[in-house]
């Protein structure tokens, strides 16, 4: 079978000056992660999983074993070009700023100037840094960083996309942003390998995962497999009187069965995300990056306008079917919630951050902030795309776009 | 093409962002005018002019090597170091291309500095000039030595191998050589025999000649000046320092056959000091036709010394062959070589060395290049002991050393000295296609099979 990323028996010893072998940082690993699958590499520091990584790409030789990527080598420039790669820290020129950064790995790919120009807007705008593009990256913080390294993994519309460590640095927001690209991406047909020990990332999105220590693996499988507890069944309900819940114990009762029944606890990224939707209902000036994520916008507008991404991948897409909610909740059986309220606090947060980004920029550095544009990120997104795909209408067209509604935004 | 310019446009920028560059940029802002002011040399205008060339050049082409060597292998080194290489790496380029992209990157920032820089050397010579009050001789004067670019012919070494020999045999036979020669090799005494049967051939006792003879003279304009530039040595102190003579310049053959003259005769009587360079200013049109010309030299008895011209320089012909700014071109040139040669230096040693060793190393190799004719005598001596061992080892490797002080532009500049074209191609196939293209192939191989990450575990 054709499998995304292959390694085979992949093993790498690190040796001392004599060329006595030290350490195995990666030991005769086999890992199959096939087509369109997102893949967790689960372990704890110094289990593996980014020398695996450098192995894959070509960065490290391995000692021993072969490692395979799209069925070529890792170092080919054709399989490169297939390829995003997000290293554990964003490793980029400090001295650029962040549309050059973009500029620069479009033209590593031989990106068409006109491709190139509408993959960085596109890009800028979702990972919400175009009002601070101008600055250099050596002034951002580390969350920034991480943004605009995820915008240089994605400048190819990549088949596969190696993120390690995605989310270091990145507040819940941006962690939940990135956990929602990552799901969009797979719907669109890519293939992902995510490296982290953020559980709670890795159980979000991934279908599968390996655990990795000491160099090898050590437990393989579906999330859902490796975590659904068989031994026992949940029921949630909205909030019953206490005569139905004592008729539900005494049936209970009777099957012999342990209960018990408490009120499910919010998740605290939903009680942080509520938090920030108050501060900036209120409009307090920060700083940073933007919060405006329209993460999908970059796929969503392109999924409706056939552009060019979709012309490089043709996986089918699903349509109107957020494939986040369902996979979100199929996967965390033992969660007491549906992630539902989360997307909709999200899509609140994603608007309700708009104005005030305007505000926190412009006293940083007023001649940078493109205020129309940011006050009105789906429009500028969408003209782009248009001015693109051979649309007639103007990037900066005047006419007030209506704000995407709740729906559109792209979650239920 | 386009990813290895993508590579060289960030190298650029890096090098300008970083503020590397903008130091050495700063520096020679300042600097080169400042120099224009104060450098004074004798204190003619001519003096001042050959002094600015001289340091303005040198002071330029040192510090644009030192960027060179900074800005290579920086930008290669800083990105393994900081670990950029792992975005750009699993990129679809080629390692090749990406350090051929740094190095063009290199390049054309020296380039782009080097005209720079370069033009402002140029402007303060030609404008400096007109800020003095000179006569129009000393005008005339600096055109002629200075606003210029002088082709120098020397006569050949004689061909005295087969009077060496002779007398070689001769004196073996008759006992004489162990007597004269006591603790000389052969092969020393012939040296010694040859370099004096050669002197002995640049040498005029009383009332004799001498004569030489130079083809494929081309001079630039057939109404300027030639100029026959010697020293005399003597056998014997004259009383007052002078050496009188009597000189002939032109197409001397015509004498020969008895014919109608069709180029002009110059003939000179003059008294010069001994052990001094002095200059014979002949109108060109003595040469022949065919581009000969022959100079005649006459000990006239009013001296009562023989008169003997050094072997190395007692006597060349100079004519100008070029203009200045061409010269002055070809000079800059010289200097790019050299900096494309300490690119490729750089980015070999970045491909396996660390930043501050890559840096040494460049440094150690650029040092020794400029002193590159006294470490290679020095070699040259050594080997006499250990020939065959040297000439393996160390020779091969004093060999690859690239020649800065041979191909130093300022000494041809300082004299108005020609730099011929054929010159410059052979510095262009030594210094660039062959040392050059050497280090870098060597980088490439290393670099393509390196591994680019560092081992964290």
């Amino acid at each position: 079978m054709d499998y995304a990323v292959e390694t085979i028996s992949l093993t790498k010893v690190f040796s001392d000056w004599w060329g006595r072998a030290k350490v195995y940082a990666v030991d005769d690993l086999n890992l199959q992660i096939r087509h369109n699958e997102v893949f967790g590499l689960l372990g704890p520091n110094g289990s593996g999983k980014t020398t695996t990584i450098k192995m894959l790409l070509g960065l490290l030789h391995p000692t021993k074993g072969h490692a395979l990527l799209l069925g070529g080598d890792g170092t080919d420039p054709k399989i490169n070009t297939r390829i995003g790669f997000l290293p554990e820290e964003s490793y980029l020129y400090r001295f650029l700023n962040a549309r050059e950064t973009l500029d620069f790995y479009g033209r590593l790919f031989g990106l068409a100037p006109k491709v190139r120009k509408m993959r960085i807007e596109a890009l800028l705008e979702m990972v919400g840094l175009k009002a601070v593009a101008s600055r250099p990256i050596g002034t951002y913080s580390k969350g920034m960083a991480r943004r605009i390294g995820l915008a240089q993994a994605l400048i190819n519309d990549p088949d596969l996309l190696i993120l390690d460590e995605p989310t270091t640095g990145l507040d819940p927001i941006g962690t939940r942003q990135i956990k929602d690209l990552i799901l969009k991406l797979a719907e669109r047909g890519k293939t992902i390998l995510l490296c982290s020990h953020l559980l709670a990332d890795v159980e979000d999105v991934c279908d599968r995962i390996a655990i990795l220590y000491g160099g090898r693996v050590q437990a393989e499988g579906q999330v859902r497999e490796l975590l659904q507890q068989n031994g026992k069944r949940q029921i949630v309900t909205s909030a019953v009187s206490e005569t139905a819940v004592e008729r539900i114990g005494r049936i209970l009762e009777e099957e012999h069965a342990e209960w018990e029944i408490t009120s499910p606890m919010e998740k605290l990224e939903t009680f942080f995300i509520n938090t920030v939707v108050e501060a900036q209902q209120q409009a307090r000036p920060t700083s940073g990056a933007v919060s405006t994520t329209q993460i999908g916008d970059f796929l969503m507008a392109e999924k409706s306008q056939a552009s060019i991404l979709d012309k490089l991948v043709s996986a089918p897409v699903l349509q109107d079917q957020p494939a986040g909610a369902p996979r979100t909740e199929s996967i965390t059986p033992v969660e007491t919630h549906a992630p539902q309220p989360d997307r909709d606090l999200l899509s609140k947060l994603t608007r309700a951050a708009t104005p005030s980004e305007t505000e926190h920029v412009a006293p940083v550095k007023p001649s940078a902030v493109d205020v129309p544009e940011s006050r009105d990120t789906g429009q500028v997104n969408k003209s782009v795309l248009d001015a693109l795909t051979g649309k007639t209408a103007p990037p900066t067209t005047e006419k007030p776009h209506e704000r995407p509604k709740d729906g559109e935004v792209g979650h239920e | 093409m386009s990813k290895i310019w993508a590579i060289a446009v960030n190298t650029v920028r890096q090098a300008m962002r970083m503020r590397i560059a903008v130091i050495f940029i700063a520096m020679l802002l300042i600097l080169l005018p400042v120099m224009g002011l104060t450098a004074t040399g004798d204190g003619t205008l001519k003096g001042r002019l050959q002094t600015f060339v001289s340091y303005g050049l040198s002071l330029t082409s040192l510090l644009l090597c030192l960027l060179t060597i900074i800005v290579a292998t920086y930008t290669i080194t800083s990105d393994i170091e900081h670990r950029q290489i792992y975005t750009v790496a699993t990129k679809p380029i080629r390692r090749y291309q990406f350090l051929l992209g740094k190095l063009v990157g290199v390049i054309v920032l020296d380039a782009a500095l080097v005209t720079l820089f370069a033009g402002i050397v140029y402007a303060v010579v030609v404008f400096l000039p007109g800020f003095h009050d000179v006569s129009n001789d000393t005008l005339r004067q600096i055109d002629n030595e200075f606003f210029t670019a002088r082709a120098s012919l020397s006569p050949p070494a004689p061909d005295v191998r087969e009077e060496v020999q002779t007398l070689y045999d001769q004196l073996e036979k008759t006992g004489q050589l162990r007597e004269a020669y006591p603790t000389l090799p052969p092969e020393g005494i012939l040296k010694e025999l040859t370099l004096r049967k050669q002197l002995e051939k640049r040498a005029a006792g009383v009332g004799e000649g001498l004569m030489w003879e130079f083809e494929k003279i081309r001079p630039l304009d057939p109404n300027q000046s030639l100029f026959i530039r010697f020293k005399y040595d003597v056998a014997a102190e004259p009383t007052n320092g002078q050496v009188y003579a009597r000189w002939q310049i032109g197409d001397l053959r015509q004498f020969r056959y008895g014919m109608n003259f069709k180029t002009p005769i110059w003939p000179e009587d003059r008294a010069d000091p001994v052990r001094t360079f002095r200059e014979i200013e002949v109108p060109a049109q003595v040469i022949a036709d065919d581009g000969y010309l022959a100079v005649g030299f006459l000990n006239v008895p009013l001296n009562d010394t023989t008169v003997i011209f050094p072997l190395e320089d007692g006597l060349e012909l100079l004519y100008k062959a070029d203009t200045f700014t061409a010269n002055f071109i070809r000079g800059v040139l010289l200097i790019l070589f050299r900096l494309i040669f300490l690119a490729c230096l750089g980015v070999l040693a970045a491909s396996f060395l660390s930043f501050p060793v890559a840096i040494l190393f460049c440094l150690m190799i650029f040092f020794t290049g400029t002193i590159s004719g006294f470490v290679l005598e020095s070699f040259e001596f050594l080997s006499a002991s250990v020939s065959e061992v040297y000439s393996y080892t160390i020779g091969a490797l004093v060999r690859l050393l690239p020649r800065f002080d041979k191909y130093n532009p300022t000494s041809f500049l300082v004299p108005g000295r020609l730099i011929a074209w054929s010159f410059l191609a052979q510095v262009a196939l030594f210094m660039v296609c062959i040392k050059g293209l050497l280090l870098l192939v060597l980088a490439l191989i290393i670099f393509s099979f390196r591994e680019l990450a560092r081992i964290i575990v």
